[in-house]
């Protein structure tokens, strides 16, 4: 009987606890990023560190007071990639008056984009989401902030034009990606500057996570490229590049999108795969003024949010772009309008009217207009040198009327029929 | 046709399918001592990866002392967890049996990660990345490796089955009331069977990770063990050997050869089409025995 | 004490047989259910569509599976595959401007032809082998509904999901989608309640316990497998169709993965197996816990100045998943409905509990 007793007894007080909890957040000062991510699921290699960058730089803000006297408060949560969790996320933040929502994950993305356009809040989608958000007039409230993949397809074509003595007439390019809708997104612009450069493209998907290609880089070998580009994201990009070495690949030759952190590195060897290359949207390293300010004034005292040698690494790097560019965004809205109730409308406008904005030597200077919501598709290339990311190139735009005809195309497909 | 491609890709093929094999190895073993399909076998390989990584680098013993350790931890730890998991559902349901194993599963998808954290870690035992070069066909001395260790564990649990242990282990998967009845300590049997299972289990994540880098998704190896598992019979291992080459042969050569065709991704619906047509024309496996139940 | 068995005399055969012959429970369940219909006036915005429409649309889905599980015997893993079938048939047909109510009708059929032709291979094996088959079912479906860009929609892969109207009315915001969630879910409930009482659900219950037994007395269980598969598979198809319109509004191929399946095998085992108020509780434990938990753990921390890593939080809702099916799978096999049950028998005597059969 006791153990009867004992069950249902339990049973009925975990069906108490089920009330829904509310934490009583101070209501006077505050702006609410919210950020629900994928911690869990098919995002582990970025986001813990992506999202330690932007939880140590908005550390960094509130620390120095904040913008004008508004305190940013960043709600972190996980949605694992699973939609109906991203969902309730979504609406739990609504519920308690964000005004920014970056999910950095693309399925989710695109499953918030009609809601975020609906309840005008802004959807930030980092690297991530659908490329042609960058069309502001069919998305005004899809904000990438970043390069997107068709950009980093067209910078990497360009850079191996120039390595190459300006043409790739006549030489071969092989495309080695991950077979989801991530994977072949560069594809279309690849094509498209296979025909106005003269390259032949070669794709070899494989099966996602990717931890087995091994069939697919003797394939590669075979092929004998000019250049080779493999797309793929954590497991497979590690596998990637270790079968790359395997197979005798020359490393100066390869490259990957800026999904290429320290720890992929780490795990393949950093000595052996000197040399390959990567799309890098800010500066890498501790060298950079924010990096520095973050370690003496966050990390210092102890409030980092996460393991101190994660600070600098490339991921860290691109959480402090994002979220400096979004805290850039509140200040601009605050110029615009001072008093003006914060609300996603609100600060809209000051994402929008982003100008030359370099937050202090980590990024190229990043224009965002109500048109476009890319900040301008800057990046440089960088290679691995052994210990570290090493630019190859300024920060550099190229190929975006190709790009942009592509956006166009897909957004007015979105306008007309909303899918 | 390319036949030296093909030939590259077969020989690559038969390596990696012998990998595969010896998680699958692990799932027989425990379905012919307890008759239970274990579902959480890709997750003990996980385990099995994360604890050699453990020992290497956080207690920082050098590669050749942690991975005979983590293999003796993970022997301790298969056996409790039948003692303690497992037993109790003894009787029950075989839904529920899987249940359990799929539940293990999950729940140490969150252990693992959740305390090691969820990026990629490296465990290096030493394999030179430099090619390895047979004429014109490459090996990937990884999976070369990799195979012939595989092949080797498998040998040596087909022979212990021959061994008075193995004997043993074959009277308990074949009758247990009649194993209890002449003495034999069943509970304990199926223990060590459990704890053996583990040791490959644990053999096979070291192998993977050493390739890939360990993280969650090294549990995924379940899908392609069960599919080698039900083609060679799943109480027969003889059969997993077999089943490992051809499944890993028809991978390999279906990547190759058919994915330029279909456009990408038949490496994984392979397994499973072997999986249907394996279960529509030959229930039992290649090598496995028939299932007789009376009313 | 607050309901009881004792006094309540019945002098017909129907009123003997009825689902709830206490009046207690009649009162319980019509109560229930006018608050289902009150809720969205009485419910904000977040509780209603975050959790209420959720649950009642997963609910319908455990309602699904448990009628083949508990209801036939037989071993399902792909249901999400089945789901997805439903999902896109729906989305498609819609798109091609077939009215709603058709696609519904539509994606469940086709939902319920493919599960046939794979459920076939349960008339050949069982247990263990089943649960492969079923496996091998959702790896094919996937790989078919992302290798073909005219069903999962381009490269892009998310499907957006037109705007329709549902006897009429446009089925567009919250009140209208929660209505339809509602309607099907309260159909599906009241087949599932009436279908042990009818020869079909007799019969199954004759294949589940030992089928080459049933077919010697002359229960055909050939058909009666194949019309389990297909009953439960329309019903997934039909819940595809609900999820895509009036909760997710764009598809993708990835919301249907094994991990889907799973999930709803974990909802009918821990809710009971045969249940129908277990489907209910074994949705809403599976579907709430991991939220609670994160709130819990994070109020937790700020609480007690802990500093529990990222990663570690992050993982914690699976590992107490995964914990939650084992703890149930070892100590309450019978599941949440069970438990509810000892509770209901508890204040059935109460307070004479010497009194307790």
């Amino acid at each position: 009987m006791e153990r009867r007793t004992f069950l249902t007894g339990t049973a009925a007080a975990a069906l108490m606890s089920q009330m829904p909890i509310r934490i009583a957040a101070a209501q006077d000062k505050v702006i609410k990023f919210a950020m629900p991510q994928d911690f869990t699921k098919v995002y582990t290699f970025v986001t813990a560190e992506y999202n330690q960058g932007q939880r140590d730089y908005i550390s960094l803000v509130n620390a120095r007071g904040g913008i004008n006297g508004y305190q940013i408060v960043a709600d972190v949560s996980d949605h694992g990639n699973d939609q109906p969790r991203a969902i309730e996320a979504y609406e739990r933040a609504k519920a308690g008056g964000a005004v920014l929502i970056d999910p950095l994950s693309t399925p989710v993305a695109r499953a918030l984009v009609p809601r975020a356009l609906e309840d005008k809040i802004n959807l930030i989608t980092a690297f991530s989401g659908r490329s042609d958000a960058a069309d502001g007039s069919v998305f005004p409230y899809v904000l990438p902030l970043s390069p997107n993949y068709w950009t980093q397809a067209a910078l990497l074509i360009d850079h191996f034009k120039q390595k190459d003595g300006g043409s790739l007439q006549g030489k071969k390019i092989c495309f080695v990606h991950i077979d989801t809708p991530f994977g072949k997104e560069p594809l279309p612009i690849l094509e498209k500057l296979a025909e106005k450069e003269g390259y032949e493209l070669v794709a070899f998907p494989y099966t996602p996570p990717g931890n087995d290609q091994s069939a697919i880089w003797p394939q590669v070998r075979r092929a004998r490229p000019d250049w080779t580009m493999f797309w793929g994201a954590g497991v497979g990009q590690t596998v990637a590049l270790t079968e790359a070495i395997r197979n005798g690949l020359p490393m100066d030759r390869v490259s990957s999108s800026v999904w290429l952190s320290e720890s992929d590195m780490d795990v393949v060897g950093a000595a052996a795969a000197t040399g390959v290359l990567k799309v890098e949207p800010c500066v890498s390293g501790r060298e950079p003024k924010l990096i520095q300010d973050i370690l003496k004034e966050v990390v210092g005292p102890g409030k980092g949010a996460g393991p101190e040698n994660k600070v600098g690494t490339a991921y860290y790097n691109y959480g402090v772009m994002l979220a400096a560019i979004m805290v850039e965004g509140v200040r601009k809205a605050f110029e615009k309008a001072p008093d003006g109730p914060i609300t996603g409308e609100w600060l809209n406008a000051g994402l929008t009217s982003i100008s030359n904005f370099e937050a202090e030597g980590l990024i190229p200077p990043t224009t965002v207009t109500p048109e476009d919501h890319q900040g301008g598709g800057k990046a440089r290339i960088a290679h691995w040198d052994g210990s570290k990311f090493a630019p190859d190139s300024d920060f550099f735009t190229a190929n975006q009327d190709v790009v942009w005809e592509e956006i166009k195309k897909s957004s007015a497909v979105f306008k007309e029929t909303g899918k | 046709m390319d036949w030296l491609l093909v030939a590259e890709l077969a020989i690559n093929g038969i390596f990696i399918g012998l990998m595969y094999a010896l998680v699958a190895a692990g799932i027989v073993l425990i379905y012919k001592t307890s008759g239970i399909a274990n579902l959480a076998q890709g997750a003990l390989a996980m385990t099995g990866g994360y604890a050699a990584w453990a020992f290497t680098a956080l207690v920082g013993l050098p590669v050749w002392l942690a991975i005979p350790i983590a293999l003796v931890v993970m022997f301790i730890f298969g056996s409790l967890l039948e003692r303690f998991a497992l037993r109790r559902m003894v009787g029950q349901p075989i839904i529920m049996v899987i249940m359990l194993t799929l539940g293990l599963e999950i729940m140490l998808r969150g252990v693992l990660p959740g305390f090691f954290g969820a990026a990629v870690k490296k465990l290096d035992i030493g394999i030179s990345p430099s090619p390895l070069f047979l004429g014109d066909i490459f090996i990937n001395k990884a999976t070369l490796i990799g195979g012939c260790i595989s092949l080797g564990l498998i040998l040596l649990a087909i022979l212990f089955f021959n061994s008075r242990l193995g004997v043993i282990m074959r009277a308990v998967s074949d009758d247990q009331t009649a194993s209890w009845s002449v003495g034999i300590k069943v509970e304990r049997a199926i223990a060590i069977a459990w704890g053996l299972a583990a040791v490959m289990a644990t053999t096979a994540g070291v192998l993977w990770g050493a390739t890939q880098g360990i993280d969650w998704s090294l549990s995924l190896l379940l899908i392609k063990a069960l599919a080698i598992a039900i083609l060679g019979g799943l109480d027969s291992l003889p059969g997993v050997l077999i089943a490992g080459v051809v499944v890993g042969l028809a991978e390999s050569l279906a990547t190759g050869i058919l994915d330029p065709i279909v456009g990408g991704g038949t490496r994984d619906v392979v397994a499973s089409v072997i999986i249907v047509l394996t279960l529509l024309i030959r229930p039992y496996g290649l090598f496995g025995r028939e299932h007789i139940e009376r009313v | 004490m607050f309901f009881r068995r004792a006094g309540i005399r019945h002098t017909r055969y129907q009123s003997e047989r009825q689902i709830w012959p206490l009046p207690f429970d009649r009162r319980l369940a019509i109560l229930l259910f006018l608050f289902a219909l009150a809720a969205p006036f009485l419910l904000d915005r977040l509780h209603l569509v975050g959790y209420l429409l959720p649950w009642i649309i997963w609910s319908t889905a455990a309602l699904g599976l448990n009628f083949l599980m508990g209801g036939a015997g037989q071993i399902h893993l792909g249901y999400g595959a089945l789901i997805g079938i439903g999902a896109y048939t729906t989305v498609h047909m819609t798109r091609a401007g077939m009215p709603f109510e058709i696609a519904l009708i539509g994606g469940g059929l086709l939902s319920a032809a493919v599960g046939i032709v794979f459920g076939a291979t349960a008339l050949r094996v069982k247990g263990i082998y089943l649960a492969m088959a079923t496996l091998a079912m959702q790896y094919i479906v996937d790989f078919v509904i992302v290798q073909f860009p005219a069903i999962s929609g381009g490269t892009q892969a998310a499907l957006t999901v037109p705007r329709v109207r549902f006897l009429g009315i446009p089925v567009v915001g919250d009140l209208p989608s929660y209505y339809v969630a509602l309607a099907v879910c309260v159909i599906v409930t009241l087949f599932m309640l009436n279908v042990k009482r009818s020869s079909f659900g007799r019969a199954l219950a004759a294949v589940r316990e030992k089928d080459y037994a049933a077919a010697v007395i002359g229960v055909n269980t050939f058909r009666f497998k194949l019309t389990a598969f297909w009953v439960s598979s329309f019903i997934a198809g039909v819940v595809g169709g609900v999820l895509a319109v009036c909760y997710y509004r764009t598809i993708s191929p990835d919301q249907f993965h094994l991990e889907l399946s799973i999930q709803l095998v974990a909802m009918v085992i821990v809710g009971g197996l045969g249940s129908v108020l277990g489907s209910f509780f074994g949705a809403a434990l599976i579907m709430f816990a991991p939220i609670v938990i994160n709130q819990l753990i994070g109020s937790l921390a700020v609480a007690l100045g802990l500093a529990i890593s990222a990663d570690l939080r992050a993982h914690l809702p699976l590992m107490l998943y995964g914990a939650l099916i084992i703890g149930f799978l070892l100590w309450e096999p019978l599941g949440l409905a069970k438990i509810y049950a000892n509770i209901r028998n508890y204040f059935l005597v109460w307070p004479f509990r010497h009194a307790r059969h």
